[in-house]
């Protein structure tokens, strides 16, 4: 058998840091097992490496392989698509680690600990696991120029500033390749299940629902407004409707004969009549804002009411929400203008109305009673909605997270007997009083407020700001939005759900604390609104580059997109990083400039020459002044000190480091001037 | 102690008479720690300044006349069988001292200047595999007559470079002459001078030539100078790094002569040519010493751009 290539130990170090920084991701995403394989395989390199034990045989190998499919099958399921592929990946690498016979496998080794690095990339793209990578990135790197380096006396810390030169050199063309070249769709859908939202708004929303939402602390959305914020009062993140109520449960619905192409319009590609209509009619206050929605797998967008929008795959229902054409699996930044006043849907189609009335045949039959009664006393709708927020506000209802159980008749039971809710219990009571009543009404789910970061202008939308509000529509107002729970706890619209929840009493608050486990530490919370910061930025300027925000730019910078051109400015910027690179180099190869007081001693030996004084073309400074001082002997003087001026500077006090810099002293450097001076005077 | 210094060279000149330059490049070599070759005719007072040299600095001084029938042996020592230990006993060669005057070494033949010259780079000798230090300091002064004499053997260019300077004392002035003449015994005035300084001053001296400062500017110099010596086509090869470095040391030994704790560009060109000239080969057939001149002629002592 041909002699096993050894890997240089200053290599090694580099090559095993690699690839077990680039597995770690798997190890913590992944299933369990996988961390005790990689572990198992790297201890067993290590050993290798120290001759402590063999490289495995192929049976040897080939039963971990089959252990790992096997594994993998019964963890996922399946051997395809990314999670399963990436955990299979992970273990096939780091097999490979025992398997290197030839300096070809070392080579191919590390091609996949880049690949293994890059499909960390797949699963997260925040800035935390970018900057992981990036570092992980050296080390690989550092283990490529070790490989590339046989000989034995070598210390592993050059390597590493070696790679950290070569990725400092390729920064900036990675930065250019990175908003010049166009994106190109996958051939095939990398959507990752490991991203899969685990909490978020749901298609139906039954009462206690919403108030499970509330215990989390996850990040929902951020919000950036371009311009004038909008006033606390006016943050309502609309997010999904629902009209269809079937005495528990409110869902998203649309009458049978109405198909959902009808309601939804792509502003991007075709207005159809009704958005060009709201379109014409908006007015008033407005509002223009950058969304960055964290990955939900879900369609549902969220803005502020009246939404205007238009960026590719981007609709706007009739319901005046967004959707995605597909589920969110990636962050998504898009831009909207809202016009937070303007009246809507005055001429609302008649099944909409009629869709909204509905209620069950029976059930919460003191609710109907109360409703018919109130609507028959008020002169208008609106004093009877006037009527029903009273309700609210002066009886004694409760706003809270646990609200006891409900029975068969939940809004009977709600407004009569228990009067302790979260939101949802409002919005659906108040919404079913409204249909009882004639009212055409629906639930708007989203979320209300945001966190203000104190380091950026950004609002930072967490699960616990989820919200369920109603809309009534009005003949001479169109669809109108409102808050129930804004009479019962004002505070929870003012300054956010902690708030509500400690002014109802501190239990409650305390649970909420418990709950999503917020940090009381101040500088826990600096350093979080730091963080928040960073990643902000860094979702809104990197991850918010798209294709779109791309073409943009190059129509801004190449007036027509073509191929052509993209290409050639591709090449244009190749070439001037590289010609940056190729300058700098030479830069720094080139002699050094000279000396102010090397300067000086030529200059003064010209002046000498000018004066028509003999001398030879570069004497010692101290035989120059001999020379000069026989055939002129009243600048002797002058020359004597000159020189001793000169010798101290450049041979006394000069020091021979020849990489650090000489301080210059002003004081000898006018001196020497100054008696240059002199000594030509009494020449001339 | 450059006072020190100073006094051992006036002692010196006191025997060898009107050569206080070679007098005092010869102290700068051994304060440089480098080892010494005098070429001349026969009777120049080489010996005789290699004597006062030992005398005044106290230094063991052994001589070591070399002939084309010496062997290595005669230098470095020999293991001798003791019948009473039946042990092999080293018993060592005049090399064993702390200035050795290896007189006219080109007579010897090449394995013998070898063995010396090994001794010189080394500062040690090995004897039937044992290896044993010289005394510190260690000298050795060469005397060499000129090459076109008969029955010599000249020293390849490899040993040569183990010598730091060569010095060639040449005919005394008329003045001097008629001195020397009409004093007594050069050789006994050497015998009988007094040491100016001891073993420790000695040391302390060739301390103090490391502490001499070579500023940038200076070592740029020589180095351009190296660099000139090498591809500025004046000879068939350049100086070496070792010669460099023989450079620096032999300037900054001149200038701590000199009474200067740093270096000019004055030391280095005054020591060039001892330091430099028995290594070189004019590319132009002449002497080494034109082609050196030309050197320092050619390489601006600053920088120019």
């Amino acid at each position: 058998m041909a002699r096993v290539y050894q890997v240089p130990q200053h290599a090694f170090i580099w090559l095993i840091t690699g690839s077990l920084l680039a597995s770690i991701p798997q190890m913590m995403n992944g299933p369990v097992w996988i961390a005790a394989v990689v572990l198992f395989l790297q201890c067993w390199r290590v050993l290798v490496q120290r001759g402590r034990l063999r490289m495995p045989g192929r049976v040897l190998r080939i039963s971990v392989l089959a252990t790992a499919v096997g594994l993998t099958l019964y963890s996922y399921g399946t051997l395809f698509g990314p999670d399963a592929g990436i955990t299979l990946l992970v273990c096939a690498f780091n097999l490979k680690l025992l398997e290197m016979n030839k300096m070809r496998d070392a080579y191919v080794v590390i091609v996949l600990n880049y690949f293994v690095l890059a499909t960390v990339l797949i699963v997260r793209q925040d800035f935390l696991i970018s900057l992981y990578v990036f570092v992980v990135l050296f080390f690989v790197t550092a283990a490529l120029i070790g490989i590339n380096q046989p000989e034995a006396n070598i210390r592993a810390r050059s390597q590493l500033r070696y790679a950290a030169a070569l990725v400092a050199q390729a920064f900036p063309l990675m930065i250019f390749l990175f908003v010049v070249v166009p994106r190109v769709a996958p051939l095939w859908e990398m959507k990752s299940d490991q991203k899969k939202a685990k909490t978020g708004m749901s298609d139906s929303m039954a009462p206690g629902e919403v108030a499970e939402l509330s215990r989390s602390a996850e990040l929902a959305f951020r919000v950036q407004f371009i311009g004038e914020a909008a006033p606390k009062p006016e943050r309502y993140w609309r997010g999904l409707t629902y009209s269809w109520y079937d005495g528990r449960r409110w869902s998203q619905a649309l009458p049978q004969n109405i198909s959902a192409s009808d309601v939804v319009a792509y502003p991007s590609r075709f207005k159809p009549r009704w958005y060009s209509d709201l379109e014409r009619s908006a007015a008033g206050p407005q509002y223009q804002y950058r969304i960055i929605l964290e990955p939900t797998s879900r369609e549902w967008l969220y803005a502020m009411t009246t939404p205007f929008i238009e960026q590719n795959n981007i609709g706007v229902v009739s319901d005046y929400r967004l959707i995605s054409a597909s589920p969110v699996t990636d962050s998504l930044s898009y831009t909207v203008k809202s016009y937070t006043r303007m009246p809507r849907g005055i001429d609302a189609p008649r099944w909409e109305k009629e869709f909204n009335l509905r209620l069950p045949a029976e059930g919460n039959p003191r609710s109907r009673a109360q409703a018919r009664e109130w609507r028959a006393q008020a002169g208008s709708d609106d004093q009877y909605i006037a009527r029903v927020m009273r309700m609210f506000r002066q009886q004694k209802f409760f706003y809270t997270l646990t609200p006891p159980p409900l029975g068969p008749d939940q809004v009977d039971d709600f407004l009569f007997r228990t009067r302790a809710g979260f939101c949802e219990h409002y919005a659906s009571s108040f919404a079913v009083m409204m249909r009882a009543a004639g009212i055409p009404a629906r639930i708007v789910a989203g979320y209300q407020g945001g966190e203000e970061n104190p380091l950026g202008t950004h609002l930072l939308v967490r699960q616990y700001d989820a919200h369920a509000w109603v809309e009534v529509w009005l003949p001479e107002s169109g669809w109108v939005e409102m808050d129930p729970t804004a009479m019962v706890a004002p505070e929870r619209i003012e300054s956010g759900l902690e708030q509500a929840l400690q002014s109802q009493g501190s239990e409650f608050a305390s649970a909420f604390n418990e709950a999503i486990g917020v940090s009381r530490l101040p500088i826990l919370k600096q350093l979080a609104s730091a963080m928040d910061y960073i990643e902000f930025n860094w979702a809104s300027i990197v991850l918010g580059y798209d294709g779109m925000t791309q073409t943009e730019l190059l129509k801004k910078w190449l007036g027509e997109v073509s191929p052509l051109r993209i290409a050639l400015l591709i090449a244009a910027g190749i070439g001037i990083i590289g010609l940056f690179f190729a300058v700098l180099l030479l830069w720094r190869g080139r002699r050094p400039s000279l000396e102010w007081w090397q300067k000086e001693y030529w200059r003064l030996h010209s002046a000498l020459r000018k004066r028509g004084v003999e001398i030879p073309d570069h004497p010692a400074p101290g035989r120059l002044v001999e020379l000069v001082s026989a055939q002129a002997p009243a600048a002797a003087e002058a020359l004597k000190q000159w020189r001793e001026c000169y010798e101290g500077v450049a041979y006394r006090a000069n020091s021979a480091n020849l990489n650090g810099m000489n301080k210059t002293n002003s004081f000898d450097k006018q001196s020497l001037k100054r008696f240059r001076r002199i000594a030509l005077r009494n020449i001339s | 102690m450059q006072d020190v210094i100073r006094q051992s060279i006036t002692a010196v000149s006191s025997v060898v008479l009107g050569k206080e330059e070679q007098i005092r490049l010869a102290v700068s070599c051994l304060l440089a720690r480098g080892h010494l070759l005098i070429e001349d005719l026969p009777g120049m007072g080489k010996t005789t300044l290699a004597h006062a040299l030992a005398r005044v600095f106290s230094l063991d001084y052994r001589r070591v006349q070399f002939t084309s029938d010496m062997l290595p042996a005669d230098i470095l020592g020999v293991s001798i069988f003791n019948p009473q230990t039946r042990e092999f006993e080293p018993k060592d060669g005049p090399v064993f001292t702390q200035l050795l005057l290896a007189d006219e070494i080109n007579r010897a033949t090449p394995k013998t200047q070898g063995a010396l010259l090994e001794a010189m780079e080394e500062r040690q000798v090995t004897l039937d595999g044992l290896t044993r230090a010289l005394p510190d300091p260690f000298f050795v002064v060469a005397t060499q007559n000129p090459v076109t004499q008969s029955g010599t053997f000249p020293l390849p260019e490899s040993q040569l470079d183990r010598f730091l300077m060569r010095l060639s004392l040449g005919y005394p002035s008329a003045e001097m002459e008629l001195k020397l003449l009409a004093g007594s015994d050069r050789r006994q005035l050497a015998v009988n001078l007094k040491p100016v300084a001891s073993g420790e001053q000695l040391q302390h001296a060739m301390a103090e030539v490391r502490k001499v400062r070579a500023s940038r500017d200076l070592i740029d110099y020589i180095q351009r100078l190296l660099a000139y010596s090498r591809n500025g086509g004046l000879f068939v090869a350049g100086l070496s790094p070792r010669a460099g470095i023989g450079l620096l040391n032999a300037s900054r030994a001149w200038a701590l002569t000199g009474g200067r704790d740093y270096v000019i560009p004055e030391d280095v060109q005054v020591v060039l040519g001892p330091v430099a000239e028995h290594r070189l080969q004019s590319l132009a057939g002449g002497a080494a010493a034109t082609a050196t001149q030309k050197l320092l002629e050619s390489v601006p002592v600053v920088r120019r751009q």
